[in-house]
């Protein structure tokens, strides 16, 4: 009874099961028949024999898999009785003939018990899952629950050997070297990477490394901190190959007392070398994070599928969401930065009060819509990893998998998903990946196995490895072995990795899922340099440091700044352009009237994605996932299909051609 | 030409271009001559007229000259001399500055920057002129610079021939019929449905020849000049009958399921005041129910289409909400309904329409496959809302349909033959608006929803579907410029006004060719359409395979059978003791259709799809789209640089060719056989410069501005520098592209 197929995580436990449940397509459709398990970690339905191979039905073989803490509702039926939402602390009365879960990530899983005859099973398992929802294991905190180790052997494919990827690695941003390696990529000239916070006794919340004007010595450097929210200075996020620069800070200290030498210092880090400096309030005409929330949730209850919305008012309601008004502005204002990077040498520093949330979305929206790298598959994943998780972006806390604080739980990382989902479907012939690898990484944010999505700092990250290490070691069994390949030999003698990073596609997604990840309509030759960066002035230079004009990004228009701090001190010089800025006419000697325009224009220019009402989509296959007939049949023979009977011919006729039969077969089609 | 007493330029939003300027921009006056098609003449022509470049929202544009002739409005600047901007999609009739005069949906007259609607009779001359076309263009024209009686004679001129009503032997295609003596076959592979034999080849291909017979009753329209020719009806159907009420409760074959159950339409009687006269007709109809539901004829039922559907009018008003959405003036108006943009779109009404017509025809689908039922569309004339449901069933269930030759005979059939008033329904003679409904165009809204949900399955494209909506308005092919076949037969050979009186030989729309050349042809159709196998193999095995979906079905069978029993038994007696009353109304009000509707979508939409079966489209409220390719063409702010299907298109189109090649090759290494060389789309090789609106949008030089709007820059320069400024971030976003 035990289903063969099934197979364990390291630490996982089977706490009930039930054979010969029906897992429902829903619509009335076709079910699939096999065997319910619900685990310490997740519920897990499996396939009996013989039934529709999974992977030919649909694309995620995850359809049958939930995370106990992705669970948002599990709801229990029964023709005598009336539907019960399930708590750990409700006590099931009837025996249910169906069991329904809604999960986070927008799917539904119909269970049906009422064929099996097994009733005692169908009530064992349901109350299992409420319990164990409750109770889940959390690796973060919890890791007890993955200690006892199991002698249950993986059978994992062994076929599966990796052939390495070939666009490089993805960077993960916890050594020295991946920063370095970025920064020298970028080709950012007058920047370098400060180990400064490397023992996190600057700043917490920031990476180890960062990125820092050349010229800023690390002395000067640490004056900075104690002005910002967080102790979280701007630092380079990303330098424009036309010699502009993208830094990321948090909103200034209020209570701070800065001495004249710290504002200099601060000058010359937001300034970096360059003579303007914009300042992009992150917050303003984006959505707070409540909102963000509120958004979310009405969205989800519109795509439940039984919605009560009426097919006529769909749009309207859809609209009364307001996510999508969420991901227009996010596109918006995305653009305006990357076309204020791409149109002036400025320095361009997004500020956000806490520098955790929003932040990270612009600053690598902005990334995907400049830097082709970025759009590679082993690009977005640096810039994710990067942006994201050494950035600090609080996962635990906003995806709401842990169990407190709900509040907290705001789904911006999920936004910045459909952000680029908009993008790749307005701009399909650009990007390395498909939709198919964010539905993938979507899914997989809630999937609590992963330290990509665990954590919410390097630093947390950190102790709770170190206090690991100290345990007890882990022997890793053949599948979940830890994923250096992935991390391209970064970190050399690192110890061995537990959890996994979610890059390690292998762990949940077969061969022929992975192959869906990359678009081959996408850009040739993947991850071409940025291209050739004459050395500006930018960063080394410093003949305007020290003073500079300061504008305001605010509703799509610049304006100027006269007092860049809020801290109103006397002892302060007035942050005006200085007599000799001001003389000069622009800090951009190259693009004088009459000239060519650009003296080195950027090998390909910036996406300009359109974030009008009519562009900007519903992204059904992620949202519309509990609807049936929004999923079925919807693939189309895609490019990668045809890319695939290309590969077959030619191989054919390979074959053929040294045979050179007579036979009249024809190619197959 | 342009006066001393220019005033200065005092538009509503920011020039950045004084009169000085235009003044350097003026071409030297260089003879331009618009190029004419034979059989049209120049009316009215108006020089220095400038025309607005409406995507940048300044008042950018170029000089040229505006001339009306009889067929078209047209501006000719000196790039439309020069043929270096050649667009790489071009219609060959149509230029970009070219309105034909049936394509004129509104003219405006801006006085003193207020919109007048221009109609008949001006007192007054306008200093610029809106125009809005029915196919989304709007074009911008500024009189100020030109000649006062210039001014009077091209605004009366066109208001006069765009918008007062016409003789229908006014149309341009006489007159280019005349002129352009036709030689083109024109037949191509598209069934006219204009003879006898069509109509038997047709009963043949959907083996309704058992049940069916196509009739000559109307031969010289002995029964009603709205019938077609030849039509088919019941083999047991009489011709006394057919005379009887000039073909009026007559059930009119369309198409034959593969199991036996028919599509049929008829006309209905009008309602009628004269008690005998009704009750002669109630008798009439239900001995024709009662022949036709006798075996060999599966069961009937019978649907009124004008109370299960939405009116004409409710129609054509959802319609002319849902256009103002995309006729837009300047970017501010876009942006001005873009914040409400999806509350806007469903209080039009229009995707809620076309959801309404999927449905019907999902359900009259199920009837047909699945209740093995034959199904009976009943409307006022059987010209409107019967030929949008018959066509749209037969898309989904007869994969011929989905085919483009196969689409262009069902056009023929249902609308051409079958007597759809295109004349009035496009109000191409402006003789009343209450008749004008787009019906033929909600046919094509609701055919590319099916074609955007299963791409695969047909062998056309939206740009197919676009270009042929399009053509709606160009008045060289007689397609759509009809009311009916008797109509076209008595204009065709009677008495021409012309000096040649011979019979007229008109184009039709589907020879492409005089439209478009082959490399741009190549984009109406499907790279990716899946092709169904060869037929001549194995003849059974094909048909099986194309039934697949039903004969999965094996519950439904099963069940449906002896309720057909009973149901035969009960209309009989219904028939017997209940005289009078319409059977059809008591079939449909039994509470089962509803269930068994949502039965059959449900189940089908749980199998994998296959191409050349049923196929039914998702009617789910997110489902139903906006055609974008048609309705957002000419919107600069939607348009991606390099973005859109269409970059992805390019690569498959690529890879589609290798496909081919490599077959060719292996061909060749069978049969030593000479290589055909493959037909290489050379149009898309440069997929990065083509934008998201390809083939559609206006091939402009300009570069558009990126997001940030140029206000943002305005805070950073001193006004003077702001022209050259501007000028240079253009030109830089356009390095960058």
């Amino acid at each position: 009874m035990s289903g063969a197929a099934f197979r364990r995580v390291p630490g996982e436990r089977v706490l009930a099961e039930a054979a010969a449940v029906r897992h429902r397509g829903g619509g009335g459709g076709g079910s699939v028949r096999g065997t319910l398990y619900c685990t310490n970690l997740r519920v897990a339905f499996v396939p009996a024999l013989g039934a529709q191979a999974p992977s030919s039905r649909t694309f995620l073989h995850s359809e049958y898999d939930v995370a106990l803490p992705c669970i948002r509702k599990l709801v229990a039926a029964s023709s005598f009785a009336k539907p019960k939402v399930l708590t750990a602390a409700s006590s099931l009365k009837f025996v249910p003939e169906e069991l329904a879960v809604h999960c986070r990530d927008f799917r539904v899983l119909r269970f049906l018990f009422h064929e099996s005859g097994l009733q005692p099973q169908a009530f064992r398992v349901a109350t299992a899952i409420a319990q164990a929802r409750e109770a889940a294991a959390w690796p973060g905190d919890a890791e007890t629950a993955l200690e006892d180790d199991d002698d249950d052997e993986e059978d994992e494919d062994e076929d599966e050997e990796e052939e390495e990827e070939e666009e490089g690695p993805t960077l993960l941003f916890e050594s020295l070297r991946d920063w370095e390696k970025e920064l020298k990529r970028q080709g950012a000239a007058g920047w370098r990477v400060s180990a400064v916070n490397e023992r996190f006794d600057m700043a917490t919340s920031l990476p180890k490394y960062l990125w820092v004007p050349s010229r800023l010595l690390d002395k000067d450097l640490k004056r900075a901190f104690a002005h910002f929210e967080e102790r979280r200075v701007p630092r380079l996020c990303w330098h424009h190959p036309g010699g502009s620069d993208l830094l990321r800070a948090a909103g200034f200290h209020g209570a701070s007392d800065p001495q004249r030498e710290d504002v200099r210092c601060l000058e010359a880090l937001m300034l970096a070398g360059h003579g303007q400096c914009v300042l992009v309030e992150a917050a303003a005409e984006l959505p707070s994070l409540a909102e963000l929330q509120l958004a979310h949730l009405k969205l989800r209850a519109l795509c439940l599928p039984d919605s009560p919305v009426a097919d006529d008012k769909w749009l309207s309601a859809l609209e009364a969401t307001r996510w999508l008004e969420h991901v227009r502005a996010c596109v918006r204002k995305a653009s305006e930065v990357v076309s204020l990077l791409a149109g002036r040498r400025c320095s361009v520093v997004l500020q956000e009060s806490d520098d955790r949330d929003l932040n990270c979305l612009l600053a690598s929206l902005a990334q995907l819509l400049a830097d082709p790298h970025a759009r590679t598959l082993p690009g977005f994943q640096s810039l994710v990893q990067r942006e994201w998780v050494a950035a600090g972006h609080p996962f635990g806390r906003r995806l709401g998998l842990g169990r407190p604080s709900p509040r907290d739980e705001a789904p911006v990382f999920l936004l910045f998903l459909d952000c680029t989902w908009q993008l790749v479907r307005q701009f399909p012939a650009c990007f390395g990946f498909t939709e198919s690898y964010l539905l993938a990484l979507h899914d997989s944010s809630f999937v609590p196995y992963f330290s990509t999505f665990l954590f919410n700092c390097q630093w947390q990250q950190g102790r709770t490895g170190q206090h690991r290490a100290s345990g007890q070691t882990y022997t890793p069994v053949s599948g979940w072995r830890e994923p250096v390949a992935v991390a391209g030999g970064g970190r050399g003698g690192a110890p061995s990795r537990w959890p996994p990073t979610v890059w390690d596609w292998r762990l949940r997604y077969s061969r022929q899922q992975r192959a869906r990840f990359r678009n081959p309509a996408g850009p040739r030759g993947g991850s071409a340099p940025v291209g050739p960066t004459a050395p500006q002035p930018g960063g080394g230079g410093g003949s305007a440091a020290g003073a500079g004009a300061v504008w305001v990004l605010a509703k799509g228009a610049l304006w100027p700044q006269p007092q860049p701090f809020p801290w109103r001190s006397k002892r302060l010089p007035r942050w005006v352009p200085s007599l000799e800025s001001l003389g000069e006419p622009e800090p951009e000697p190259e693009r004088g009237p009459g000239s060519s325009p650009l003296p080195a224009p950027p090998p390909r220019g910036p996406l300009l994605p359109c974030a009008a009402g009519p562009a900007i989509r519903l992204w059904r296959r992620c949202y519309l996932r509990a609807v049936p007939e929004g999923q079925r049949g919807r693939f189309a023979p895609s490019p990668a299909g045809l890319a695939e009977e290309l590969r077959l011919l030619q191989e054919r006729l390979r074959a053929w051609r040294p045979a050179a039969p007579r036979g009249p077969e024809e190619p197959a089609r | 030409m342009l006066g001393s007493g220019a005033k200065a330029a005092k538009p509503s939003f920011v020039s950045y271009i004084s009169p000085e300027e235009i003044h350097i921009k003026e071409p030297i006056e260089k003879e331009v001559n618009p190029r004419l098609l034979p059989g049209e003449l120049l009316l009215c022509e108006a020089n220095t007229v400038y025309k607005y470049i409406q995507e940048d929202g300044s008042n950018r544009g170029t000089y040229g000259k505006l001339v009306c002739t009889n067929f078209k409005i047209a501006f000719l600047d000196e790039d439309s001399a020069s043929d270096d901007n050649e667009p790489q999609f071009k219609n060959k009739i149509v230029g970009e500055n070219d309105i034909t005069l049936q394509c004129v949906d509104q003219i405006y007259g801006v006085y003193d920057e207020k919109k007048k609607l221009l109609t008949g009779q001006l007192r007054k001359y306008p200093e610029k002129l809106i125009i809005y076309c029915k196919d989304l263009r709007v074009f911008h024209f500024c009189l100020r610079y030109t000649k006062e009686e210039e001014v009077k004679r091209i605004v009366s001129g066109i208001v006069h021939h765009s918008q007062t009503p016409k003789l229908l032997k006014r149309l341009f295609l006489f007159s280019y019929a005349s002129a352009a003596p036709n030689n083109t076959d024109g037949r191509n592979q598209t069934v006219m449905f204009d003879t006898l034999e069509d109509w038997r080849d047709e009963l043949e291909r959907t083996k309704g020849n058992v049940k069916y017979k196509a009739v000559v009753t109307n031969e010289g329209y002995r029964v009603s000049e709205k019938l077609p020719l030849y039509f088919v009806v019941p083999i047991c159907v009489s011709e006394e009958s057919i005379l009887k009420f000039q073909g009026r409760g007559i059930p009119i074959w369309c198409w034959s399921c593969h199991n036996g159950a028919a599509l049929l339409k008829m006309s209905a009687f009008p309602k009628e005041q004269d008690d005998s006269t009704s009750q002669m007709q109630k008798a009439f109809l239900d001995g024709i129910y009662k022949t036709i539901s006798k075996p060999p004829y599966e069961l009937l039922k019978t649907d009124d289409l004008s109370s299960s559907l939405p009116s004409l009018q409710d129609i054509q008003t959802a319609y002319t909400r849902f256009k103002q959405l995309f006729l837009i003036d300047n970017s501010t108006d876009f942006w001005a309904t873009d914040v409400k943009w999806f509350s806007l779109l469903e209080s039009t009404n229009w995707l809620e329409i076309i959801r309404r017509f999927l449905k019907k025809a999902i359900e009259v689908a199920e009837c047909l496959e699945r209740q093995h039922t034959n199904v009976l569309l009943i409307e006022e004339s059987a010209t409107d809302l019967c030929c949008v449901i018959s066509s749209l069933v037969q898309v989904m269930m007869d994969s011929y349909s989905r085919t483009k030759s196969g689409f262009q005979s069902l056009i023929q059939k249902e609308w051409v033959t079958g007597g759809h008033g295109f004349l009035d329904r496009c109000n191409h003679l402006h003789k009343t608006d209450k008749e004008e409904a787009p019906v033929f165009l909600l046919l094509l809204n609701c055919v590319w929803q099916l074609v955007q949900q299963y791409p695969p399955a047909f062998e056309f494209t939206e740009t197919y579907l676009t270009v042929l909506s399009d053509s709606l308005y160009v008045p060289i092919f007689s397609t759509f410029f009809f009311n009916s076949q008797h109509q076209k037969d008595t204009n065709t050979t009677g008495e021409s006004l012309k000096i040649q009186s011979g019979p007229f030989k008109f184009l039709t729309v589907w020879d492409w060719s005089v439209q478009f050349e082959p490399k741009a042809q190549a984009l109406l159709s499907n790279p990716l359409y899946a092709e169904k196998p060869k037929p001549d193999k194995s003849q059974r095995k094909t048909t099986r395979f194309k039934h697949q979906r039903q004969l999965s079905l094996p519950l439904t069978q099963t069940k449906s059978s002896p309720k057909r029993g009973f149901f035969r038994e009960e209309t009989d007696h219904l028939i017997k003791n209940l005289l009078g009353k319409r059977i059809g109304k008591f079939i449909n009000s039994s509470d089962e259709p509803h269930n068994s509707f949502r039965e059959f979508y449900d189940s089908w939409h749980s199998k994998p799809v296959d191409y050349h079966g049923l196929l039914l489209p998702c009617i789910d409220g997110p489902e139903i789209k906006v055609w974008a390719q048609r309705y957002l063409r000419w919107i600069p702010e939607a348009q991606l640089h390099g973005g859109g299907t269409i970059a992805t298109a390019a690569k498959i189109l690529d890879l589609m060719e290798e496909v081919q090649s490599l077959q060719v090759k292996m061909d060749e290494e069978h049969s030593q056989a000479i290589s055909r060389d493959v037909q290489a789309v050379p149009m898309l090789r440069n997929s990065a410069r083509l934008s998201s609106l390809f083939p559609f949008a206006l091939h402009q030089r300009q570069s558009i501005k990126p997001a940030l709007p140029t206000s943002t820059w305005k805070d950073l320069e001193d006004e003077d520098d702001l022209v050259k400024r501007d000028d240079e971030f253009v030109d830089l976003t356009g390095d960058m592209l």
